[in-house]
């Protein structure tokens, strides 16, 4: 006999437990058939993980091979995105912000943003980890499901600061860089660009294309496949050489010195860049990882400018290296010939009201047109100017290269200032400026603008009748240069200026480029600088009767060209044909540091 | 009696038949999971050890040992001794806490050579009959509500020396029984109804406080009991008496919070949102729910299970066993398992009202509710629908002391099942 108050429990008791086992396999019912399909691919993905392998990128070398920019690998600490939930961070992610002391609020912010941004599979929460921290990683890998350390190539440039400004360097993609459309191709958060240089110009050719692979991965996230699945190969970056010379580069930052300047030097030939320094640098191994704040006020900071490569950004009036220029024009139009002499100097020229003095006070006397350019006498140069039209001046800088950008290197190269009539009547107005300005432009100041390397093009374009072509900093691959157009002159006028710079070397102002067995060619100019000290300028070419090599010196705030930019000038020529390839104390690759978060 | 029925259990033959069963299906389950992986992953994971099967196979013919001497050791025996050996568990969950081995960060296991015992197991059996002699005496005195009250403070021993070992999962076992117990003894329904509604406040107030972090949802509910209590025919001072306690466990909630420890706090909020720690305490519940879900109506290949295979599923061997058996058996398996489970849990409930003794109706309705509660919350944990914290589930679960216990009780409502009004 059983009890009616069992009766009611009895009944009580097996509803609650059936309603209970129904939620159970209702439950049951809903993840294993209808959800079925979401779980199982689930269930496959948590076995596979896509990794992106960036490639590596080209190398970059200098005319003899020798490597100035190579990769090392860093390691990263990632994260899996789903360590940052819509709640916050995981208790893992706050682990590892603790132990490695991050700052909490930055760390979760900056993960945040790669979470948004990104398309990779994991957040970098530790860029260019240090040892202890790679080791901390792997010793608790068990503990830390999902963070793995990743191998990344990262840049380094084996000669510093010394190709700075040429190669440049390569930095993290900024949003405005990033793919969006989700090409396998496109940038990545992460991934590394070319900045500045060669390294931005060439940027296609040496950041190859990533590749894609699937990893087959344990329960903690470590790897344990033994053969990934590659979706897409990684295709390295092409390497690449540049027409510079270490050693000559080298030898052009010696002569240099601690000076406040920039030298370029071409084969007048072939019209490659054998030398291009601009002083002062930076070591480009900073850029490549978040530079400390302390390092960045220390270079931003600078009133010479580390950044700023004067080789193709800084603009200057040639100044007197400008009169082989006038006097070509003069020459080309009729109206002076080669042995023409002028009204003597006595120290300058009246124009209308206004009296333009020559550099010499105490005058020249009476001079030739060669004595002209030897001695570089502004009267001389006054009076021809006046016998131009502004337009036939200007049409011959133009065709000797200045005014235009000559390189496809850089993105920021100035292209200088060549003003002709419609220039100073959009200046000043029509009819609002007179024939004075011809005086200055004679000599190569007032608002004519050039940079070093469009000198440099001068330079071997004076030195080879116009045959060098525009300026070849990349010599592999090879680009096919296009042959400048034929100079506007006799030959035998251009004949007549290389032998009236042979002798400023020998017995006027370039004295100090005189070399003991090879003859050089060249000009002084002191550049008027407004704000400060003038400018020194040195051009010049060697041998004299058979040109091989052009370059231009320029030095900062030093005053005359003769006594502050010929001896550079000197010292390098001296090392190039000292013994190209013997040269004693080649300098050794730096070690790269610079160590960031 | 025959000579074979020595080795047989008495009683319900549905029962028996329901463990040889579980038993079968753990074996096969724990082959599978100690199988090395088939593919190319042989030698990176091996998966569990073999001897775990091993040793599984070993404790099920002890277990079967256990099931066939509760079966037929008289019911008044256990009646008589059931406090001495009630004091004698207390004791070694005490000596434990005081000397025991730090395994894990827990003090839950007596180590004895190579065997390790969970003495909470064992208190588990101790508690139900001592449960089942306080009331049955009182059914037999005609006592009432004192003796509930008595049962409570035995109850609160064991429970409070589990929950400082700490092992919060197994302290609520006890909580569990002694209210299926107590229920069955007949708890009055305004105790009932203060106690259910004072949980649900508290829960309620917790959701409010952690999740939604707005006060609404519990004001909603006070809102609620007190339409409620206008319509119920209750005492004023009854009415009076279930707001206060509704409202003091809601105000208490926070206070509570804040002293759980914070791998608790963070379970319990990464339940209502397992993504905020996916690879954390998210994980096994997770990857648990990918386990059984991805097993289909079928199951994937038996012994090919993929989230076993890589090592997916933490504690697949034991407290996620189940999440093995979606995977590889499928849903019907899994019903089927479950339905073994029911025709246990029913058919004891009817031994709970039909015994003919009241430690009898007692002891099975212990029993029941043991299973009933392991296997609801084991698998309402192992599919998601609860914070994860350590329970087994019973017979299936990797363990010789589940088992062992599991096989005992078993046995006991085998025992009861043979000495009813019917027969």
């Amino acid at each position: 006999m059983v009890e009616r108050d069992h009766l009611i429990r009895r009944g009580i008791f097996r509803t609650v437990v059936i309603i209970l086992f129904m939620i159970l396999v209702g439950n049951i019912f809903v993840m294993m058939v209808p959800k079925h399909a979401y779980y199982k691919d689930q269930a496959l993905e948590n076995r596979q993980v896509r990794f992106r392998v960036r490639a590596p990128r080209g190398l970059i070398m200098d005319r003899d091979g020798i490597i100035l920019a190579d990769n090392t690998y860093i390691a990263d600490i990632t994260v899996p995105k789903s360590s940052l939930g819509s709640s916050g961070p995981d208790s893992t992610l706050i682990r590892l912000i603790k132990w490695f002391d991050l700052p909490r609020e930055d760390t979760l912010e900056r993960l945040r943003q790669q979470k948004e941004r990104g398309h990779g599979g994991a957040l970098v929460l530790i860029s260019n980890a240090s040892m202890p921290q790679i080791a901390a990683i792997e010793e608790r890998g068990r503990q830390l499901p999902g963070v793995r350390v990743e191998a990344r190539p990262r840049r380094r440039y084996l000669f510093g600061e010394l190709f700075a400004h040429v190669i440049g360097y390569v930095g993290e993609v900024v949003r405005a860089d990033l793919d969006t459309t989700g090409d396998s191709t496109g940038y990545r958060i992460g991934d590394m660009i070319g900045k500045q240089g060669v390294e931005s110009a060439l940027e296609d050719l040496l950041r190859g294309r990533s590749g894609t692979k699937l990893e087959e991965v344990n329960a903690s996230g470590r790897v344990v496949g033994r053969r990934p699945v590659w979706l897409e190969d990684v295709t390295s970056g092409k390497d690449v050489t540049l027409a510079i010379s270490l050693a000559l580069q080298h030898r052009m930052a010696e002569a240099i010195g601690e000076r406040t300047a920039c030298g370029v030097a071409l084969d007048t030939r072939t019209g490659e860049v054998l030398a291009a320094y601009s002083h002062p640098a930076f070591d480009p191994n900073l850029m490549t990882v978040p530079i400390s704040a302390d390092q960045w006020r220390a270079l931003s900071g600078n009133p010479d400018k580390p950044f700023f490569n004067r080789i193709v950004q800084a603009t200057y009036p040639p100044a007197s290296l400008y009169k082989p220029v006038t006097s070509l024009a003069g020459l080309a139009n009729g109206v002076i010939s080669t042995s023409s002499i002028l009204e003597p100097c006595l120290g300058g020229w009246q124009f209308g009201n206004r009296y333009f003095r020559c550099w010499k006070r105490s005058g020249h006397g009476l001079v030739d047109h060669t004595q002209a350019i030897v001695q570089s006498c502004d009267t001389f140069y006054y009076q021809l100017g006046l016998r131009l039209e502004l337009d036939q001046l200007a049409a011959a800088a133009r065709s000797l290269g200045l005014g235009r950008v000559c390189t496809n290197v850089f993105a920021d190269e100035a292209s200088g200032n060549i003003p002709d009539v419609a220039w100073y009547d959009k200046r000043f107005g029509k009819g609002k400026w007179t024939r004075g300005v011809l005086l200055n432009n004679a000599i190569g100041q007032g608002e004519i603008l050039v940079t070093p390397i469009q000198m440099a093009v001068l330079t071997a374009r004076l030195a080879t009748s116009g045959r060098t072509p525009d300026p070849v900093f990349v010599i592999s691959p090879h680009r096919k240069a296009e042959p400048p157009e034929a100079l506007p002159f006799r030959e035998s006028d251009m004949a007549w200026v290389r032998r009236s710079m042979e002798l400023v070397v020998s017995d006027g102002t370039g004295k100090a480029a005189k070399l003991d067995s090879i003859s050089v060619a060249g000009k002084t100019g002191t550049a008027q600088n407004p704000h400060g000290e003038d400018h020194a300028w040195f051009m010049c070419f060697a041998p004299a009767r058979e040109p091989q090599v052009a370059m231009v010196i320029i030095v900062e705030n030093a005053g005359h060209g003769s006594s502050e930019a010929a001896p550079v000038a000197g010292q390098w020529l001296e090392a190039y044909f000292a013994a190209g390839d013997s040269l004693p104390g080649l300098p050794s690759p730096v070690t790269v540091n610079g160590r960031g978060h | 009696m025959s000579y074979l029925s020595f080795f047989f259990p008495r009683g319900d033959r549905w029962i028996f038949l329901a463990w040889v069963l579980l038993c079968l299906i753990s074996l096969a389950v724990l082959w599978s999971v100690t199988e090395p992986i088939h593919g190319p992953y042989n030698q990176l994971d091996p998966g569990v050890a073999k001897g775990v099967f091993y040793r599984q196979v070993f404790w099920t013919v002890i277990g079967y040992g256990a099931l066939l001497l509760a079966s037929k050791v008289p019911l008044r025996y256990l009646d008589n001794v059931a406090i001495p050996l009630f004091l004698f568990t207390v004791f070694l969950l005490a000596f434990i806490l005081l000397v025991g081995p730090r395994i894990g960060g827990a003090r839950r296991w007596l180590v004895i050579g190579p065997i390790h015992l969970q003495p909470s197991e064992l208190a588990k059996v101790t508690f139900i009959l001592v449960t089942a002699n306080i009331l049955g005496r009182a059914v037999d005195e005609g006592r009432g509500i004192l003796a509930a009250l008595v049962s409570f403070l035995v109850m609160a021993v064991p429970m409070f020396l589990v929950l400082r070992e700490p092992d919060l999962g197994t302290s609520l076992v006890f909580l569990a029984i002694w209210v299926g117990m107590v229920f069955w003894f007949g708890f009055p329904g305004t105790l009932l109804l203060g106690a259910g509604s004072a949980a649900l406040s508290a829960v309620i107030m917790f959701y409010s406080e952690s999740v939604a972090r707005e006060a609404w949802p519990w004001g909603l509910y006070v809102l609620l009991i007190l339409v409620v209590l206008y319509f119920i025919r209750l005492s004023i001072l009854s009415k009076v008496m279930l707001l206060a306690i509704n409202i003091g466990f809601g105000i208490g909630i926070p206070f509570f919070w804040e002293k759980l420890q914070g791998y608790q706090q963070e379970r319990i909020l990464t339940f209502f949102d397992p993504s905020r720690d996916a690879f954390g305490s998210g994980y096994q519940a997770i990857q648990s729910k990918v386990a059984i879900g991805s097993g289909g109506l079928f199951g994937t290949h038996y012994l090919q299970g993929t989230q076993k295979g890589l090592a997916f599923l933490p504690e697949r061997h034991t407290d996620f066993i189940f999440s093995v058996v979606g995977e590889e058996l499928g849903f019907f398996g899994a019903v089927v398992l479950l339905g073994l489970f029911l025709t246990i849990i029913l058919r004891g409930i009817d031994y709970g009202a039909s015994a003919r003794r009241p430690f009898g109706r007692f002891v099975a309705v212990g029993v029941v509710t043991y299973f009933t509660f392991h296997v609801v919350v084991n698998v309402a944990i192992t599919t998601g629908l609860l914070p994860v914290t350590g329970l087994p589930l019973p017979l299936i679960s990797y363990g010789g002391s589940n088992l062992l216990v599991s096989s005992l009780l078993l046995g006991l409502l085998l025992n009861v099942s043979s000495r009813t009004f019917e027969n």
